[in-house]
């Protein structure tokens, strides 16, 4: 009586493993009737704006269902989208952050060049002359100022325009540290232990690469592809940047996290903040109401005047879906229409990168940002084309040693040119 | 007799399928991929041979985690064996409380590695700065984990207390298993406290040590979690010349090339990984298993 018995779980067994294997690789059925647009980002922030804007869309249009899937919590976003095209689920949108990204998926990505919105926007990401990406925002940074402090302090931000300029108030600032209940000048970090190298060697280092240039200029950054550091700039740059690591809170410095270092300027312990624009929320949360502006990242010996403004991901249609007509429009209305506005900057409160928007973002670095696009003179942000892994693992920890030495300037300044030597074999 | 083969095969069935799904073909797959330039997407796979691991012995950053990988397995076999015999024989001893203690030191081992790092990194990071500041110790001021020199001696300190209450057990188990006799004996003859440790206990327990090195030592080589949350690689240090992370153990090493799209690259250093530690387990229980004894 037994043995039949074990012979029939174990052939049962069997075979519920081979089912569940074989279903696994199944492609799930197609839906009869309709579009479905398949979306996958990486903001969560914008998580319930993005699903509520997806709803809206697919309500008005009959037939075309957007489903948004959002990669939550600093997931890795570039190993879940490999993971999803290996099972061959593509989303039909996706997010990329620059030329690697594109590089990695150029197949798959779908030429938006004529679609409606490009002539309303500087940021689509162009490649070999072809739109390849809805730019998803604009984001961008100075150097974040207390006003409050630096009026007690008798600093006028709209002087911070040469080094020269920081040098006299970073000193000012922190001989008077104890009127102005400062703990030092300025909250920057670099380090790679707290996760924050991306301060110093992505965001302030795309100061060497577009400051004081026109926009869309890359040829300092494609001199540095080619492994050439432009010395002369270079050393006005690291000098700029020896600066700030001299008057920063140092333990925020070396060992702060990102909380660390915002929350230090939230609570009105530091007079600058280098961050961009999205720290809006978090100094909301914060409870911030002091006045904020942004000052320029003025390194050069000459006059400069303008933020950094990008686009930090784009939308890419994957041309490879069956469904990329659909998608592209879902994009063109997401730019070109009062609903996809009304989005873009009141529900998920983003920059968008398109001119004709007039709506008012409610940060105020958001603010300072909209305003100097506006006016324009601004700098483009070119670290996106340095080959992946360059900024983490080549650049932070030159930038971390140099806070930890930071007189040694002449050390800093090889290690670089060094490293930007050894860029083209990346 | 082949009825009852078929019963057997079916049985096993299931987990040969598991295992080779899980670990033979993956595993497969990796040394072939080591040896292409796959970026993770591409689909035309190129086979490049050996130039991935041709590179890797002339990378800065490779060889210092490869050594630190070394040095921290070296430390942490060390001391997470010594903390843990210790409290082994504390807790077989006579003392009060022994299975409250028993419980307290094994509690650490339940804590998640990526929690645990993050509540030492506040510990090392705010709570004893904010102690130096507050009582003027110079040296609590800078936090330990921005010392590039002394940073995976930290590390080996905060795995030691996670792990050493695991390995306790295993030691309190062979040490409840050695017949008392054999302890009494040795008392009554007049052996004192230090050489019945050392003459009895320790050659009798023989086959915990051996499992119990190998452990730290497997788990120690593959150190990831941990690493990422406590000190995330940093502080930044310099080797060849070269600005480099000074506490990126292997597997951070081999994590951060992946993230960087160089997926075959990446693969390639897991190989070396795997290499190294295959030779070095084997050779620690060699070693070991000479010295056990049969009762």
């Amino acid at each position: 009586m037994r043995r039949p018995f074990v012979r029939i779980v174990s052939i049962v067994a069997a075979i519920v493993c081979i089912v569940a294997v074989a279903s696994c690789s199944k492609a799930e059925p197609k839906q009869a009737k309709g579009v479905e647009i398949n979306m996958f980002q990486l903001k969560v922030e914008i998580k319930d704006a993005i699903d509520g804007y997806a709803a809206a869309y697919s309500a008005a249009h009959p037939g075309v269902t957007v489903k948004v899937e959002t990669l939550g919590g600093g997931g890795d976003y570039g190993g879940a989208l490999k993971a999803k095209s290996q099972a061959g689920q593509m989303p039909d949108i996706f997010v990329i952050e620059g030329l690697g990204g594109y590089n990695i998926w150029k197949d798959y990505i779908a030429d938006l060049s004529g679609e409606p919105w490009v002539k309303d926007t500087d940021l689509a990401m162009k490649v070999d002359g072809k739109i390849v990406g809805f730019p998803v925002a604009i984001e961008g940074y100075g150097l974040a100022y207390n006003a409050d402090i630096l009026a007690k302090a008798g600093i006028d931000p709209a002087a911070l325009t040469t080094r020269a300029a920081y040098e006299k108030a970073l000193a000012k600032l922190d001989s008077m540290k104890k009127e102005l209940g400062i703990t030092a000048p300025v909250s920057m970090a670099a380090s790679v232990a707290g996760g924050m190298w991306w301060v110093a060697a992505q965001h302030n280092l795309a100061c060497y690469w577009g400051g004081g240039l026109a926009f869309d200029d890359t040829s300092v950054i494609d001199k540095a592809l080619k492994g050439e550091l432009d010395e002369a700039r270079f050393t006005q740059y690291a000098k700029y940047l020896q600066l700030l690591f001299k008057y920063a809170d140092q333990n925020i410095l070396l060992n702060g996290s990102y909380d660390d270092q915002v929350g230090a300027f939230a609570q009105g312990k530091t007079a600058f903040l280098h961050q961009g624009n999205w720290v809006d929320p978090n100094l909301k949360q914060l409870g911030v109401t002091f006045t904020i502006g942004y000052a320029p990242h003025a390194f050069l010996d000459t006059e400069q005047k303008g933020l950094y403004l990008f686009a930090p991901s784009w939308y890419c249609v994957n041309s490879k879906s069956p469904n990329a007509d659909a998608a592209k429009a879902f994009l063109t209305a997401m730019a070109t229409t009062p609903e996809g506005h009304d989005y873009m900057v009141n529900k998920a409160g983003m920059i968008p990168a398109f001119k004709s928007v007039t709506l008012k973002p409610a940060g105020q670095l958001s603010q300072a940002l909209m305003a100097a696009n506006a006016k324009g003179g601004n700098y483009g942000v070119f670290f996106g084309m340095l080959p992946d892994g360059a900024g983490q693992n080549v650049f932070g920890p030159i930038f971390d040693l140099f806070a930890q030495n930071q007189k040694d300037l002449p050390r800093f300044i090889s290690d670089m040119k060094k490293a930007v030597a050894d860029l083209p074999k990346m | 007799m082949r009825r009852h083969r078929l019963v057997s095969i079916l049985f096993v069935a299931p987990c040969v399928f598991a295992f080779a799904m899980n670990i033979l073909i993956p595993f497969g797959f990796g040394l072939y991929y080591s040896m292409t330039d796959w970026n993770g997407v591409n689909p035309d796979i190129n086979f490049v041979g050996f130039d991935n691991f041709a590179g890797l012995f002339s990378s800065p950053d490779f060889i210092y985690s490869f050594l630190i990988t070394v040095a921290y397995t070296a430390i942490n076999i060390v001391l997470v064996n010594a903390v843990s015999f210790g409290l082994s024989l504390i807790v077989t001893g006579r003392i009060r409380g022994r299975n409250f203690l028993r419980a307290g030191f094994f509690i650490p081992y339940l804590i998640g590695g990526i929690v645990l790092g993050y509540i030492w990194q506040f510990i090392f990071n705010n709570a004893l700065v904010a102690v130096g500041k507050s009582l003027s110790i110079a040296a609590l001021q800078t936090s330990f984990l921005s010392r590039p020199g002394s940073v995976i001696w930290i590390m080996a300190v905060v795995n030691t207390w996670q792990y050493a209450g695991y390995i306790m057990l295993i030691y309190v188990a062979a040490i409840q298993g050695i017949p008392a006799s054999l302890m009494e004996a040795a008392e009554v003859d007049g052996a004192n406290y230090p050489t019945r440790i050392f003459k009895i206990l320790m050659p009798m327990m023989a086959n915990a040590f051996t499992i119990s090195l190998f452990l730290t030592l497997t788990t120690s080589f593959k150190q990831f979690d941990m690493n990422l949350t406590l000190t995330n690689g940093g502080p930044a240090t310099r080797f060849m010349d070269t600005p480099i992370k000074a506490s990126q153990l292997l597997a951070m090493n081999i994590f951060s090339t992946a993230t960087a799209n160089r997926m075959a690259e990446a693969q390639a250093k897991a190989v070396v990984l795997f290499v190294a530690l295959v030779v070095v387990a084997l050779l620690q229980v060699a070693a070991n298993k000479k010295k056990e004894v049969e009762l």
